[in-house]
C-alpha cells in the first residue's frame, strides 16, 4: 500500500502550504494522478480518507483529476493514447513505446479559507 | 508520534542497530494510531474498489460557493513525491561524495536475496567494506544473518509499510559509518510492486528473480524491470526440476527494458556467483 505513505506526504504538503498562508482550512485539494505514474487513484483516494482526520483536510474537497497517458512509438513515431506501459502502439503494433504524458503525480492546487 | 521509538505518524518505521542495546525490540508492542476509518462525505465518498471510473473534470469538485471573500486558490504544481526525491538525492550525493557504491536489490519474497549477499559479503569483504540496510515489515532475522556473514547491518522495519522509502536510508546510514570505497547493499521490502516508486539515492537497482516463479512477472510487473540496471536470475541449481525457461524471461524483461542485463545464478550452489562479483566490482 504504498498510497498511504503518498496520501501521508500530500498532507504534510497541505498542512505545510496552509500554515505559509495562515490558513484557517482548507476547501478543496485539486490532485492530478497519470494514467502511468503507478498510482492507483482510488486506493489513493481511501486512503487520503482514512488519513485526514484531524488534519487540515479533514473537511477538503477532493477532486482527481485523471490525466491520460500519452507514448510516441519508437519505431513509426506514431503518437498515441496510452493506458498502460505495455500498450503497443496501434498504427504499426510496435513496442515499447516512449512515454511523453500520464507521470503526472501531483498536487495541483489548494482552495484555502482563512 | 510515537513516544516509544519517536517515529512519526504514517512513518511508522523502526530502525535496529544489531549492535547497540535497541530503544525497544520488534516485538516490543506498541500501538501507533494511523489513521482512524471513519466514513467521510467529502474525501470518501466512492467505492474504492467499485468498478466505476472516476474521470471527474476539473468542476467537478466545486459544490462550495467561491464567491466568498476569504476563499483563495494557490496553485502549487507539486509532485508528490518530490520529498522523498529531494532526500534520495542527498543520499546519492553522500554515496558519490565517498565513492560507496549503493544497490538496491529488489523482488518478491522468498527470491533467494538475503542468501545472495550472505555469499556476497564471504567473498567481496576480504578486498572491499560491506554493509547492508535491510527492509522487513517486521522482525531483525535478516540483520541477524547479515551480521553473521560479517557485514556491519542496520535493520529498518517497515512496520504496515511495503517499502522503503529515501528517508528511512537516510537515516539508516546516520548510523552506520560508512567508510570511503565501500559497497552497500540495500535489501528491499520483498514486493515488486511499490518500491519501484520509491528512488533511494542508490546507484543501481537490481532485480530478482528465481526460476520457481513464473517467465512472465517482467510483464505483470513491467514498473519494477523498467527501473532496474540488471536482473539476477536465482536458484538455477533448480531449473532441471521446474518449467522455467531462461530464455523467455529474458525476452519478456528485455521487451519492458532493452537495457537491462541479465545474470543466472545460484547463490546456494555457487553457479555464476563469479560473474555477479565481477558485475559489483566492475560499478565501482
Amino acid at each position: 500500500m504504498h498510497e498511504l505513505s503518498l496520501a501521508s506526504e500530500v498532507i504534510k504538503l497541505a498542512q505545510y502550504e496552509a500554515d505559509k498562508n495562515k490558513a484557517r482550512s482548507v476547501g478543496e485539494i485539486t490532485i492530478e494522478v497519470g494514467n502511468m505514474c503507478g498510482v492507483e487513484a482510488e486506493p489513493f483516494q481511501s486512503a487520503l480518507g482514512l488519513l485526514s482526520e484531524g488534519t487540515i483536510l479533514e473537511n477538503a474537497f477532493l477532486n482527481i483529476v485523471r490525466i491520460k497517458g500519452k507514448g510516441i512509438c519508437i519505431s513509426c513515431e506514431h503518437e498515441f493514447e496510452m493506458n498502460q506501459r505495455m500498450d503497443t502502439c496501434p498504427k504499426c503494433g510496435s513496442f515499447p513505446a516512449e512515454i511523453r504524458g500520464g507521470n503526472e503525480f501531483r498536487v495541483v492546487s489548494l482552495l484555502i479559507e482563512d | 508520534m510515537c513516544e516509544t521509538c519517536g517515529c512519526g505518524n504514517n512513518d511508522e518505521f523502526k530502525i535496529h542497530d544489531p549492535h547497540q542495546t535497541p530503544g525497544h525490540s520488534s516485538d516490543n508492542a506498541h500501538e501507533h494510531d494511523h489513521g482512524h476509518v471513519h466514513n467521510r462525505e467529502h474525501l470518501h465518498e466512492h467505492d474504492h474498489y467499485g468498478i466505476h471510473s472516476h474521470n471527474h473534470s476539473h468542476d467537478e469538485g466545486h459544490i462550495h460557493s467561491h464567491e466568498h471573500s476569504h476563499q483563495k486558490v494557490i496553485n502549487l504544481n507539486i509532485d508528490i513525491l518530490s520529498a522523498n526525491n529531494i532526500t534520495a538525492g542527498m543520499n546519492r550525493r553522500f554515496f558519490e561524495g565517498r565513492k560507496v557504491l549503493c544497490l538496491n536489490m529488489v523482488s518478491s519474497p522468498g527470491s533467494g536475496k538475503t542468501m545472495i549477499l550472505e555469499k556476497t559479503i564471504n567473498n567481496l569483504s576480504t578486498s572491499r567494506k560491506v554493509y547492508v540496510i535491510e527492509g522487513d515489515q517486521q522482525t531483525i532475522l535478516d540483520a541477524e544473518r547479515i551480521e553473521k556473514a560479517g557485514a556491519p547491518a542496520i535493520q529498518i522495519n517497515t512496520g504496515s509499510g511495503c517499502h522503503l522509502d529515501a528517508q528511512m536510508v537516510e537515516s539508516a546510514i546516520k548510523k552506520l559509518d560508512i567508510e570511503t570505497n565501500s559497497i552497500l547493499f540495500i535489501e528491499n521490502v520483498g514486493n515488486l510492486v511499490c518500491p519501484a516508486m520509491f528512488d533511494l539515492g542508490e546507484s543501481k537497482r537490481v532485480v530478482v528473480i528465481s526460476v520457481t516463479e513464473g517467465e512472465d512477472k517482467p510483464l505483470k510487473y513491467p514498473y519494477m524491470f523498467q527501473t532496474s540496471h540488471l536482473c539476477i536470475i536465482n536458484k538455477s541449481d533448480l531449473i532441471p526440476y521446474v518449467d522455467f525457461r531462461t530464455e523467455e524471461v529474458i525476452k519478456h524483461a528485455r521487451s519492458v527494458n532493452p537495457g537491462l542485463e541479465f545474470l543466472s545464478v545460484s547463490a546456494k550452489s555457487g553457479e555464476g556467483m563469479n560473474l555477479w562479483y565481477d558485475w559489483i566490482l566492475k560499478q565501482s
